[in-house]
Order: structure tokens, then C-alpha cells, then sequence
């Protein structure tokens, strides 16, 4: 048996059935009647400075433990600049933004000394939107920025700017100069998205023998122990972080954000405290997918050929960096992605304003760039006369052709990519007649993502009984990583059952350093470190055996719990033999191993302010969307969509598919539905299930997917994060065929019924940015 | 107040707040947190149980309204060693579930839907599931293996009553 | 509520010991689907309260042969199951099923319904408009029958000091239809409902809600469609009267503004009248 044949398989989860019994223990279920309950005293107001903060009284309510402030953890937290307070800190920067909380008995009690505490703010003008935030005399949004730590350096900042990575190569005024080129500009906006896990984001927190444990719905432990310990002022490692089953994350778990106050009052009490977000908490100061506008130049000559092409990509980062201040890099690969160009430049700014602040979301950034990167396309293809499709086929990235920031893509992945796309249109035939009398569109997309590497870390404990133990930091939010691919991967490697591995839940003290469960990371990465345990572990392991069956280690294979010598199946011994006669002569045997990013360098001086150069493992994705629209109400019916997805190496066929269906019908919310709008006072409007409409059950159609496996990537036995991408171009897809149905150019998102139906009656007017200069060099700041 | 009811065919004695909202008698009380609370304003469906049989969210409902009734959660569903009930086998089967949350809701919305509508078609059962609310699957697997379930049902025979457990 | 204040909760039996409760001050509790949500916005729930579950009367319809007396307690579910396949009320059944989601529907109540002040888009108040319902009222000075419309008026006044116990519908519908238009399939509260019914005498009645914060009758299309031939009963006529004559100001609401309400009435007229044709009434 291979060790390919031995990991591929439709695993089911094992944790479904006490998922489907209700006997799962989220973080939120485990709350007991010993806990104190924190509620936190959050702004009002989107912008002012605290003239007063009394607590004394609160202390005093019938209940309370303890009310910390701002005072109480002085540090700052972010990524890229350390910009975050705890709880604000003589300034209020969102409305929302938590600036006491009290510990009590019961929530009710801590609720009731809300009221006592004496609070004055004054309010200042506020800094709603990127327009106000980048005029010459706008207030900032962080006075004191200059004073602020860089963690990273090479950004350039400045002002209202929190962050400013750009990408640049060849000569692009000189390919804009051609004499033999047409020029199309597009611009495009988008809102926020708002990720609405079940389990809004909580945590517990407890002090123990001096160092503080925090039990929490997180996609980042290690996060979530660094910043406790940044915010307290506490050596890390004097934090510890244990996570439970997470009820969905999508990204908003990706950063930290109440979990240390939890820390912080448990020390404050000596007792265990449990912090949750309500539903209203939970949406109005979510971590949501960012708002942005982009206006985007190509040349093309009538040959088709993309000569050049410039970018300004703004994203509201809202009051605080955040994860913003990273994703600014990824305009170069997302919006750099997809087609060969002659030259370019793209600038990415994270911009301050006095909103609650965004985050991380599933394929973040690549999302809008891919719709406003392909609905470009078929602007360029409407103006020059292209048909779309052949247009793709010509221009998308193959092998040896460059990115953005000079990296040099390998193999051909998108071209074979698209003709399976036609191929998988013949199989499952196309949808128009369903259309009934409405107007129909097709559109077929593009897009390119990456696996975020980084680091990881595995151990793993042969036990005497056969069965393996996986010591990881990783986390199941719910995509089936830790309990399918990776213990596939690790039975695959130890020739044992999926069923004999043991998937430890993630705990900061028992694991080493994981950058955590996001951007498709956690098959590859510790996918990686835990195929190096083993790799560890059978060598161990075989040495033992190879004494004790008087072979060569090379001569012996695993394969279905034995050790056998290589051709004679039945042969050797069991594994618990060879472990219980280590154990009494050499000891335990237990392999650890470790996985890093392979950093692939941009070529030189072509990447500024970036996080990462290069892509190590790009993903792509084609995708096709058929709809209908509505030209009396317009209402989008989605008729069928069609997936082909680059997965390198299908570990789990069944469980990728449902991370594509799951992940396009959150892309169809994000096109479709999912609208966050604020109000003048900067609150976002739809702070519930009522006003923020997800897709439901009706809302969706089954989707057409074919795996495309192959492509190169350094992730374990081929693979690719699956998970991510599924989201990555529906917005493109839907605006695409939106725009073709109802012949008017798309140009912002969420399609909803009023919006389009707006746009059929020419009420929508097209996005414009006086804010972004003309000229592209003016949009940069050096 | 004192409020009794039947809880997964147990006497349950609630003193308290007549206008409590069961869900949270049912997980901060009873510790049944299967029972997940996650809109609390009747849209998700996350903490639906059966009242008197019938399915509804328990975010909403005054614990006074149910004196006298039969309230049964995912728990008292299929307790204990017993088999799941069919449906839950069919996510099972289906590899339906991902973070899970909202398939105890799911599933007591859909047991009662089963049981009264044996012959339901695919577009019936979406429609059925308006007030539940998954933000991982995408629901079809969701569809497919109610669809499974109700065909397996009517080849077993049970069409008259429905699927009882 | 003050510490220490336990609250008051009468199941009523009988409808007297609702209206002393009433009288008391306790606040009428139906299906509870709206008074639990106030907590979550803020707000506070009623020191006192009086639920109508109990009182038998009250959760009762009455089909007769002229007539139906629905109890205020009676929820869309059972509405629906009891209606169904009734001639002339199919409007009402379909705003009874499409309300909501299921697991509402088997509790929110068409006394809680129409009570709801603040809800512009209840889908029971047009088609209860079309079918000219009577709603029964208990004041305190003792039963009064109101004509739907009046109730829709002035029930924030009313409802003071009065319980609705009982809504009388009339059967003189050949065929009725009720067009809801939520932003998703379904889930969403409509932004815009047309509903619309034929009497006997093939006089088209015709309701709007969710347009405005209160649903009224389209007087101004009824009569322009009366002006025409009974018979003529055409969709596309239909819709251009009512272009013609849109006499609606929108709200304007997070979830759709007011020009985009008043857009879709025409098509949702269209859409009303094909349905009405697919009646067994009128087919």
C-alpha cells in the first residue's frame, strides 16, 4: 500500500455525532454557576477623549468582584504597529469600543453596575469614512501615531494612513505611453461583510499557579497568549490558551480581541471568569471582511495583450491596524494575480476612520480584488471587443509568467483549468431555461489565492496500545482539518487506522508555536510539522524493530499496524509490540517536527511594505455562476454554479466539497445579500439576524465542483489548503454574470434586489473617489 | 413563579421568572446546552425544541407559557446509548456537519417536519428550513440527507406515521 | 424591574379575568415573539403581564357558512391547517404560511400580529384589509366590533384599554392572493405585500402593506380598476393601472428604501392578479 492510497479516503468526522447530539462542549457551553460574569461598558460615541472614569461605585453594586479599566492593562497590541489598547484608553476611537468591565456574580448584576459607572467623554467630530480620513486636514484617527511600536518594519505610514504596501515593476508610464494601446479605467466599491459564527466570540478565563489560563472560541491561540501577555505586561509564556470546539470562525477568530480581559479579571479575583459577546455585541464590533474602493488602469493593445496596469486599493482598516495593516500585501497577489501584465503597480492602503475596527475574512482582500479584477476584465473585453472567455484563456497566468512583485509562477494551472471548466459545462449542462423570462447571465471567473504558510509545529506519541497521538497548537473550527486530513496524514505515515490517531485539542502549554487556523493553512503546515514527527517516529520505530527482527530499517515498511520487512505482507511484528519492547529498552517513542514558510523572495526592489514577497503555494480557482434577474423587483436568482478548484492533492474529497459549497454560499451572501451599512454616528446598522439577511436554505443551489489536482505545492504528500478559496470569486462570478444580464457594468457589491433594480433604472450612481489622485504616484506616500 | 413541566419525559420544577426565556432555563438551569442560543430573536433556529411535539425557538418562549407541557431538547431526542434518530444518522452518513452549531437546532426543526410530511419534495424541505439558519454547509448536504432519510423511510414502510424515533 | 419586584403573570382563564388583569396594568403576552425580543434592543419586559393562551375561546376558528371567527390566540400555523382549501381565503392562508419561518409561525399568534404597533410589514393586516374583516374588541366598558381599517388607525389609542379577542370575516370572497416580497426567498420581513381578493359581486379589493408604516386598501386602483369591466380581470392591465395610479409614499427602512417599496408595487399588482386568475374562484 502506498502511503498515498493509505491517506486518501472520504474519512467521516468523528466529532459528528456529538455534534449532532448536542453533547459538544463549545467554549459557551461550559460556563458553571462558580463563574463571575463580565459585561463591558463600551462607547457610545465614535470618536472623543475621556474626560472622567469613576469605577468606585461599580464596585460597590450588590455582586461585583471586580472593574478594571484601561489603567489595568496598559499595553498595546496589533499586527504590524501596536496601535490596540485592551480597553481605550483616554481616547475613544469607535462606537463600541469597551472601555470598563465589571465582573459580577451573575450578568445580571454586572449588568446593573453598568449604570454606576461615571463616565464623560467629549465627543470630537468623527472620521466616518476613507474619504473624510484622507483630506489634508482631517483629524486622526491615532494622534500619536509616530509614537507607536512597529513589530514589523518596512511600511511606510503616515497620518490617517495605518499602513502602505506597494508593488512595482517594469516600466508601466512607458507601457501606458504606447502608441498601440486603448486605456480602460475602472472603479469599484465594496461593503463589509460580517462573518456571523454561531459562537460569538468568548472566552474564559481562569488564574492558576500564578500564570493565567484562558479557555476560548479562537482560530489563534498562540495570538491570544502573545497579546494577553503584551496587554498585561506579562512574560507569554505566563499565559496559557486551551481551545475548546470552535462554533465557526471565518477569520473574525483570527486576532484577539476580549479573550485578555478575561485574564485579567481572573487575576484581579482569584476566581474564573467567563466574557461572551451578545448577538448585538457580537455584530455591531465585529472584526468584519473590510469595506474598500478601487480604481484600477490597464493597457491593452487590440491584440489583447495587458501591457500595463495600476491599482490604488483602499481598505478601511476602521479605528485600530489590525489585520488590515497585513493584508495590504496581498493586493499584490490578488489583484496582481490571475493575468499576465507587462508591467504594474498597485498601491494597498490601510486607512483609519472612527469605525469599529475590521479583520480578517475567509480569502480576506482577495475577494473584492477578484470581483473588481474580473469585472475590469470584462470591462476591457466590453471595450476592445474580446470575447471574455477567450480573453481569460490567452491572458491567464502559466508557467514562467510573473507576478505583481516579480515572483515566477509555475506550471500551468489556470489555463487547463478553464478548459475543464468547459468540460464540466458540457457534463452538467447549462440553466437558461430556468430563467423563465428574466434576464439571464452567465460569467466564468478567475482568481488566485495562497496558502499562508508559516509556522507549525507537531508532536507525536506512539502509544503501546497502537494507537498515535497528535500534539498539535491546530484547532477544528468546524472545516474537519483535525479530524480528518490530519489524521489521515498521520495514519498514512504510520501505517495505522485514521481511527488510531488521537487528535489533542490545542493547548499552548503541551504544543509548540502555530501561527493558527487560517488562509488554508492548517493541512499544509501542520500537515507538514506532523509528517516530520512522524518521520521521527519511524525511525525510531524501525531501529527498534530492525533489533529486534534482526533486519535493516530499510528493509521494513508500516503498513496496517504492523512493521513489516518490504514484500511480505504479514511479515515483522505489531507496532505495539516494537513500541512496548522500546519502551522497556530505549523508551517512549515520541517524534516531534517543525514546518516553516519557504519565504519565496520577489524579485528585487518590486515588493514595498509587504508581509510576504511571494507566494510559496498559490491556489486558483475558476468559477462559473448562471443567473437570473428579476426586471420588475431586481431580485438575483442564482439558476447553477460551477466550481473547478486547484487542491494540488484531494486528501478528503467529500470534506473539500462541502468546504465548497459551504465557502460559495458564503460568497453568495457576501455578492447577494450580506449588506453592513453605517449610520451617521458610526455604528454598524445591522446588528442582527433580522437586518443582516444570510443566505438561507432557499437562497442556494448545489454546487458543480470538479478538484483539480496536480499543481505543484510544497504542502504534504501535494496538497493545498482546500477551505479558503471556495469564497475567493463568487462576487466575481455573480457581478460578472449580474452585469451581463442586465447589460449595465457592476461596480459595487452586495447585489441586493433595490440596488439592482436601481441599476436597470440607472438610480445607482457609479462609484467616484475624489479622494484618489489622478495621477498614481500621488496616491503613495514616498 | 413556579412553573412545572415535562423536560425529556422528567418532571421539571422552574422557580424563578415566569417570563425567563426557556432556553436559558434549559442551559444555565438544567445544563442541557445543546440547546444553543445564538440569535435569541426567533430567525436562527439554533435553539428550536419540541413543545407539546411541535417544533419552535425557545429564545422566545416565556417559561410561563409552558406550564403543563411536554418540552423535549436534543438531548431527549435519542438520550444516552440510544440510536440517533434517523436524521441525525443521515448528516452523520452525509458528512453533513462542520462546526456544528446549529445541527441540534436542525435537526429537532426537521424531525418534526419528517414526521408530518413523509412525502415532502427537496423544494418542500428547504422551505421547511427557513428558520434555520447554517453559516458553514451551504445547506445541500443539509437537503440531500433529509431527502435520504424520508426516501429510506417510505421503502422501509413507515410512510403512514412518518419517522418516529 | 426594580430589585425585589416579582413579577406578574396570569394565565387567564376567562376573558374577564384577562380584562381585571388589563385593568391592572399587565401587558397582553400572545405567541411572545415580539415582547422577548425587547430585552435584546434595550428595552424592558412588562412588570406585569397576562397571557391568552387558556382562555378556549379565544384559540378557536369558527368556520360557518357565511362566515369565520378567528381567535386572537389562534397562531399562523393553525390558521393556516384550518383554512386551507377554503374558498375565497387564499390569501389569507398564503400570508399566514409565508410569515416569518416555521418555528414562529407555531407561535406567533394573529391577535400578536396585528397588535404589533410598530410593524409595518405584519402580513396578516392587508389580507385581513381585503377580506374587510370586523375585529373584536374587549374594553373595559365592554365588547366593540371595529371595522379593520379603523383598528389598523387607531389601535395604539385603542389597545390601551381594550384586549382583541376575536377577528369576523365575512365569506362573500370568490378568490383572494397575497404577494410578499422579502429581499431573500423568504425570512426576511417583505418590503412591500399586495394583497387581493374578487367578491361576489367581482369587485376587486386590494391592500397594500409594508409600504407604508401602516397597510391600507389602494382605494385609488380599486376604483380605477372597477371603472373597467368585471370580466376584464388582466394582469398586465392591472399593472398599468397601478403605475397610473401609485399614490404611496415609502418608507424608507435599513433594509430597502422608500422609492424601491413603491417601484414594486406595480408588478407585485401583476403578479396578485395572475394568482387570482389561478384560483379555483375565478379559474
Amino acid at each position: 500500500m502506498s502511503e498515498l492510497s493509505a491517506t486518501v479516503m472520504n474519512l467521516p468526522r468523528r466529532d459528528a455525532q456529538d455534534k449532532l447530539r448536542g453533547r459538544t462542549k463549545y467554549t459557551n457551553d461550559r460556563i458553571r454557576p462558580d463563574m463571575l460574569h463580565a459585561v463591558l461598558l463600551r462607547s457610545t460615541v465614535p470618536a472623543g477623549r475621556i474626560r472622567k472614569l469613576d469605577v468606585s461605585a461599580a464596585l460597590r453594586c450588590p455582586g461585583v468582584r471586580a472593574v478594571a479599566t484601561g489603567a489595568d492593562a496598559p499595553g498595546l497590541y496589533g499586527i504590524g504597529i501596536a496601535d490596540h489598547p485592551l480597553l481605550a484608553i483616554d481616547t475613544i476611537r469607535y462606537h463600541g469600543e469597551p472601555i470598563a468591565v465589571i465582573a459580577a456574580e451573575t450578568e445580571k448584576q454586572a449588568r446593573a453596575a453598568l449604570a454606576a459607572i461615571m463616565l464623560e467623554v467629549e465627543p470630537l467630530a468623527p472620521v466616518l469614512t476613507m474619504a473624510e480620513a484622507l483630506q489634508p486636514a482631517a483629524r486622526l484617527v491615532h494622534e500619536g501615531w509616530r509614537g507607536y511600536e512597529v513589530i514589523t518594519e518596512g511600511g511606510a505610514r503616515g497620518g490617517n494612513i495605518a499602513w502602505e504596501a506597494k508593488s512595482s515593476r517594469g516600466d508601466v508610464d512607458a507601457a501606458f505611453a504606447r502608441p498601440d494601446i486603448r486605456i480602460v479605467e475602472s472603479s469599484f466599491t465594496v461593503g463589509r461583510q460580517s462573518h456571523v459564527p454561531f459562537e460569538p466570540r468568548v472566552a474564559i478565563g481562569s488564574w492558576e499557579d500564578g500564570r493565567a489560563h484562558i479557555q476560548t472560541s479562537t482560530q489563534v491561540p498562540w495570538t491570544v497568549r502573545n497579546v494577553t501577555g503584551r496587554v498585561m505586561q506579562l512574560a507569554p509564556g505566563r499565559v496559557r490558551v486551551t481551545v475548546p470546539p470552535v462554533g465557526g470562525g471565518f477569520g473574525l477568530k483570527f486576532d484577539a480581541s476580549i479573550e485578555p480581559i478575561t485574564a485579567l479579571l481572573a487575576r484581579m479575583t482569584g476566581r474564573t471568569v467567563v466574557l461572551e459577546n451578545t448577538r448585538q455585541e457580537e455584530m455591531a464590533t465585529c472584526l468584519c471582511r473590510e469595506n474598500a474602493e478601487i480604481r484600477i488602469r490597464s493597457a491593452v493593445t487590440a491584440e489583447g495583450y495587458i501591457a500595463g496596469r495600476e491599482a490604488v486599493v483602499l481598505m478601511d482598516c476602521g479605528a485600530y491596524g489590525g489585520e488590515q495593516v497585513f493584508l495590504t500585501t496581498m493586493t499584490a497577489h490578488t489583484l496582481g494575480g490571475n493575468y499576465k501584465v507587462g508591467a504594474t503597480r498597485l498601491v494597498s492602503r490601510a486607512v483609519y476612520t472612527n469605525t469599529p475596527p475590521n479583520g480578517a475574512f475567509r480569502a480576506c482582500n482577495g475577494v473584492y480584488n477578484t470581483f473588481a479584477l474580473e469585472r475590469h476584465t470584462d470591462e476591457i473585453c466590453d471595450a476592445l471587443g474580446f470575447d471574455p472567455m477567450e480573453f481569460r484563456k490567452k491572458n491567464v497566468l502559466g508557467d514562467g509568467d510573473l507576478g505583481a512583485t516579480g515572483q515566477v509562477f509555475e506550471a500551468d494551472v489556470l489555463g487547463p483549468m478553464l478548459d475543464r471548466m468547459d468540460a464540466l459545462r458540457v457534463r452538467t449542462g447549462t440553466s437558461e431555461a430556468k430563467a423563465d423570462g428574466r434576464l439571464y447571465g452567465i460569467a466564468t471567473t478567475v482568481g488566485t489565492w495562497f496558502v499562508f504558510v508559516g509556522p507549525s509545529a507537531a508532536t507525536v506519541n506512539l502509544n503501546a496500545d497502537g494507537s498515535a497521538t497528535l500534539v498539535t497548537s491546530g484547532v477544528e473550527i468546524g472545516s474537519g482539518t483535525m479530524v480528518q486530513s490530519l489524521p489521515q496524514i498521520v495514519a498514512g505515515q504510520l501505517g495505522l487506522a485514521p481511527e488510531q490517531v488521537i487528535v489533542r485539542e490545542a493547548d499552548t502549554d503541551a504544543a509548540g508555536l502555530d501561527v493558527g487556523v487560517g488562509g488554508g493553512r492548517t493541512t499544509v503546515s501542520i500537515g507538514a510539522a506532523s509528517v516530520a514527527a512522524c518521520a521521527d517516529v519511524r525511525e525510531k520505530l524501525l531501529r527498534t524493530a530492525g533489533e529486534m527482527l534482526q533486519t535493516r530499517p530499510e528493509d521494513l515498511v508500516l503498513r496496517e499496524g504492523r512493521v513489516e520487512i518490504t514484500g511480505r505482507p504479514g511479515s515483522g511484528m505489531s507496532i505495539p509490540a516494537v513500541v512496548a519492547h522500546a519502551q522497556a529498552t530505549t523508551g517512549p517513542i515520541t517524534g516531534s517536527g517543525a514546518f516553516t514558510a519557504k519565504n519565496t523572495p520577489a524579485m528585487s526592489g518590486c515588493a514595498m511594505g509587504h508581509f510576504i514577497d511571494a507566494l510559496d503555494i498559490p491556489v486558483f480557482v475558476v468559477h462559473e455562476a448562471e443567473v437570473a434577474v428579476d426586471p420588475d423587483t431586481g431580485h438575483v436568482e442564482v439558476l447553477a454554479y460551477r466550481v473547478v478548484q486547484d487542491v494540488g492533492r484531494a486528501l478528503n474529497p467529500r470534506a473539500i466539497l462541502g468546504q465548497i459549497q459551504g465557502g460559495v454560499v458564503q460568497g453568495l451572501g457576501y455578492a447577494l445579500h450580506e449588506e453592513v451599512t453605517l449610520t451617521a454616528d458610526g455604528r454598524i446598522a445591522q446588528d442582527d439576524f433580522e437586518t443582516y439577511r444570510l443566505p438561507l436554505a432557499q437562497d442556494v443551489v448545489p454546487v458543480a465542483a470538479d478538484l483539480y489536482e496536480g499543481a505543484p505545492s510544497m504542502g504534504p504528500l501535494g496538497t493545498k489548503g482546500a477551505g479558503e478559496v471556495p469564497i475567493l470569486a463568487v462576487g466575481a462570478a455573480i457581478g460578472c454574470a449580474v452585469a451581463r444580464a442586465i447589460g449595465k457594468p457592476v461596480r459595487q457589491l452586495p447585489l441586493t434586489p433595490p440596488r439592482v433594480l436601481g441599476l436597470l433604472h440607472e438610480r445607482e450612481p457609479p462609484p467616484e473617489f475624489p479622494h484618489i489622485a489622478p495621477g498614481w504616484a500621488s496616491n503613495t506616500l514616498c | 413563579m413556579t412553573v412545572t413541566f415535562q423536560l425529556n419525559g422528567e418532571d421539571c420544577r422552574f422557580h424563578g421568572d415566569p417570563m425567563t426565556p426557556l432556553v436559558d432555563i434549559l442551559r444555565q438551569e438544567r445544563f442541557l446546552t445543546g440547546t444553543k442560543a445564538v440569535c435569541r430573536e426567533g430567525f436562527c433556529g439554533a435553539c428550536t425544541v419540541h413543545v407539546d411535539d411541535e417544533a419552535m425557538p425557545s429564545c422566545l418562549k416565556p417559561v410561563g407559557l409552558v406550564q403543563g407541557c411536554a418540552v423535549t431538547t436534543i438531548e431527549g431526542l435519542s438520550s444516552g446509548n440510544q440510536a440517533l434518530h434517523p436524521l441525525q444518522a443521515a448528516f452523520e452518513a452525509d458528512d453533513a456537519v462542520q462546526c456544528g452549531m446549529c445541527f441540534p437546532g436542525m435537526v429537532m426543526s426537521l424531525s418534526a417536519f419528517v414526521r408530518d410530511n413523509p412525502h415532502a419534495s427537496r423544494a418542500e424541505i428547504k422551505a421547511a428550513m427557513v428558520g434555520n439558519i447554517c453559516r458553514c454547509t451551504g445547506y445541500e448536504r443539509i437537503v440531500d440527507a433529509v431527502a435520504v432519510c424520508l426516501d429510506q423511510a417510505r421503502k422501509a414502510g413507515q410512510l403512514v406515521e412518518g419517522i418516529n424515533v | 424591574m426594580a430589585p425585589g419586584v416579582e413579577r406578574s403573570f396570569t394565565a387567564a382563564s376567562t376573558l374577564e379575568e384577562a380584562l381585571a388583569a388589563r385593568r391592572q396594568g399587565a401587558a397582553v403576552l400572545a405567541g411572545g415573539t415580539w415582547m422577548m425580543r425587547d430585552p435584546r434592543r434595550g428595552g424592558q419586559l412588562p412588570v406585569a403581564v397576562v397571557a391568552l393562551h387558556r382562555i378556549p375561546a379565544l384559540s378557536k376558528v369558527e368556520i360557518n357558512a357565511d362566515h369565520v371567527v378567528i381567535g386572537a390566540a389562534v397562531t399562523h400555523a393553525v390558521l393556516v391547517r384550518v383554512l386551507h382549501g377554503v374558498a375565497g381565503f387564499e390569501g389569507l392562508v398564503a400570508a399566514a404560511q409565508g410569515a416569518a419561518n416555521p418555528g414562529i409561525r407555531s407561535v406567533a399568534t394573529v391577535g400578536g400580529n396585528l397588535c404589533a404597533l410598530d410593524f409595518a410589514a405584519a402580513d396578516l393586516a392587508p389580507a385581513f384589509l381585503v377580506c374587510e374583516a370586523t375585529v373584536e374588541l374587549q374594553t373595559f366598558e365592554g365588547p366593540k366590533l371595529l371595522g379593520i381599517s379603523d383598528f389598523l388607525e387607531g389601535r395604539h389609542r385603542l389597545l390601551t384599554e381594550a384586549i382583541v379577542t376575536r377577528i369576523h370575516l365575512r365569506r362573500d370572497l370568490i378568490a383572494s392572493a397575497h404577494i410578499r416580497l422579502p429581499l431573500r426567498k423568504a425570512g426576511d420581513y417583505p418590503v412591500a405585500i399586495v394583497s387581493l381578493a374578487v367578491d361576489k359581486d367581482k369587485r376587486c379589493r386590494i391592500a397594500v402593506g409594508s409600504v407604508e408604516p401602516v397597510a391600507r386598501r389602494w382605494t385609488a386602483l380599486e376604483q380605477a380598476m372597477a371603472a373597467g369591466p368585471a370580466s376584464a380581470l388582466d394582469p398586465e392591465r392591472a399593472a398599468e393601472l397601478a403605475l397610473e395610479h401609485n399614490d404611496f409614499q415609502g418608507r424608507d427602512g435599513k433594509e430597502a428604501e422608500g422609492w424601491y417599496r413603491r417601484q414594486v408595487l406595480s408588478p407585485l399588482v401583476r403578479r396578485g392578479v395572475a394568482a387570482l386568475l389561478k384560483t379555483e374562484g375565478l379559474a
